[in-house]
């Protein structure tokens, strides 16, 4: 019921033991070749080369293989060449399972369509956004999993608004965030009115009334929503390459009308509505 | 029955595990920490079979705590439940800190328990 990726999906479903799966990843590192080594073993370029590649990506937002190239070491043709090398000869973990024999080749196809059909329900709808930003794909399918979660694990009807770009951030019963750092610099944020942090209450504990339950567990059962989307959004930025940490998710504090966004900033709000007069507000906090 | 500490900071994660667990017929919790320092000194005051345990914590994280039982005792099974379950680093950490099985959040009752019994 989450973004997985192939090897956990086989773990989580007892098919294949942690030992086994270690086993088969070990395997991989061994076998998948980095580009620098591939370039090594092709004889383009030497490891003093690889090493003074490595000490510029200090100082130069660059992956190894433009900076080899930007450094003269490599020239276009050779690099599309070690990367079209390093695609062709990739072990993935489906076959690496089948070499330390873990999985059969019958069951290797049986068990990759069932993963395929559990994650197609996380495929990404198109989302549209207000701004370009350099990371508009990893927000786009931000809101998108926002959407899926409220269907998937809140069991609710709604309809979105259009997103927009806001200098203030609207007032609202409860306004829950959490930071998102690495590769992005963002806080994801969702606020709900007081109807609908019940509603959340009852989905996530699964309870038929919440009128007893505190104003602590009430506010967590919001924190817990953020934080089973952010930890999706950042399985799913993994899938992209892009490494996203986050934080514990924290109660923000609003002001009678409103939190000003700062200058650095940009704040992209998508309105959600659930049921008669309930309003969420998922945001964007950007910072880039 | 076998004994289960459940770690986690959100108070409804533990209350649904817990009721997992306590409606299951063949485990039974014997604590909620709220994070990994507090996992590690209810290990020792419970002796829990299995401790189901979140990453991402405020203090001491799931992790950090995790490398901390690996050593201190053999015998504790540990499982992770988290939202980060499908970024492929944690999860692989996870499993060579020594966890058995990573779960990843949102998660349903017979997943879990089918995880918990194949320990």
């Amino acid at each position: 019921m989450a973004v997985k990726f192939f090897g956990q999906y086989l773990v989580e479903q007892c098919i294949v033991t942690s030992n086994d799966l270690l086993d088969a990843i070990n395997l991989q590192d061994k076998h998948n070749l980095k580009l620098g080594e591939i370039a090594l073993a092709m004889g383009l370029i030497s490891s003093a080369d690889v090493q003074r590649a490595h000490n510029a990506q200090i100082s130069k937002d660059l992956k190894l293989g433009d900076l080899l190239v930007e450094m003269g070491f490599l020239t276009i043709v050779q690099l599309e060449d070690i990367i079209t090398r390093q695609k062709n000869t990739h072990l993935y973990i489906g076959e690496a399972l089948l070499q330390v024999g873990a999985l059969s080749q019958d069951n290797l196809q049986k068990h990759l369509d069932a993963f395929k059909a559990d994650q197609d329900q996380y495929l990404s709808d198109s989302v549209e956004l207000p701004v370009a930003s350099v990371n508009s794909l990893l927000w786009e399918i931000t809101a998108d999993l926002t959407y899926k979660m409220i269907t998937r694990v809140l069991g609710l009807p709604f309809r979105t608004g259009a997103c927009i770009q806001k200098s203030v951030i609207s007032p609202n019963f409860l306004l829950v965030g959490m930071d998102m750092s690495g590769d992005v610099e963002a806080r994801y944020m969702i606020s709900v009115s007081e109807g609908l942090q019940k509603t959340i209450a009852r989905a996530i504990l699964r309870e038929e009334s919440v009128e007893e339950e505190s104003t602590e567990v009430l506010e967590d059962t919001v924190m817990e929503f953020v934080n089973i989307v952010c930890g999706n959004v950042a399985a799913k930025a993994s899938q992209m390459g892009v490494i996203m940490d986050i934080n514990p998710p924290v109660v923000i504090h609003q002001l009678l009308d409103g939190l000003p966004v700062p200058e650095e900033q940009t704040a992209l709000c998508f309105p959600i509505y659930i049921g008669d007069g309930e309003i969420m507000e998922m945001i964007l906090l950007i910072t880039e | 029955m076998k004994k289960v500490l459940v770690v986690d900071d959100s108070l409804s994660v533990a209350r649904q595990l817990e009721k997992i667990i306590g409606e299951s017929g063949d485990f039974i919790c014997v604590g909620h920490a709220k994070n990994g320092a507090e996992a590690i000194k209810m290990n020792h005051t419970e002796d829990p079979e299995i401790i189901c345990m979140d990453m991402n914590m405020p203090g001491m994280d799931g992790l950090t705590a995790l490398r901390t039982l690996s050593v201190m005792d053999k015998e504790v099974k540990v499982v992770m439940v988290t939202s980060l379950g499908g970024v492929g680093d944690k999860f692989t950490e996870a499993l060579k800190l020594g966890a058995k099985n990573v779960i990843s959040k949102p998660f349903e009752a017979d997943n879990v328990l089918r995880i918990l019994r194949a320990l």
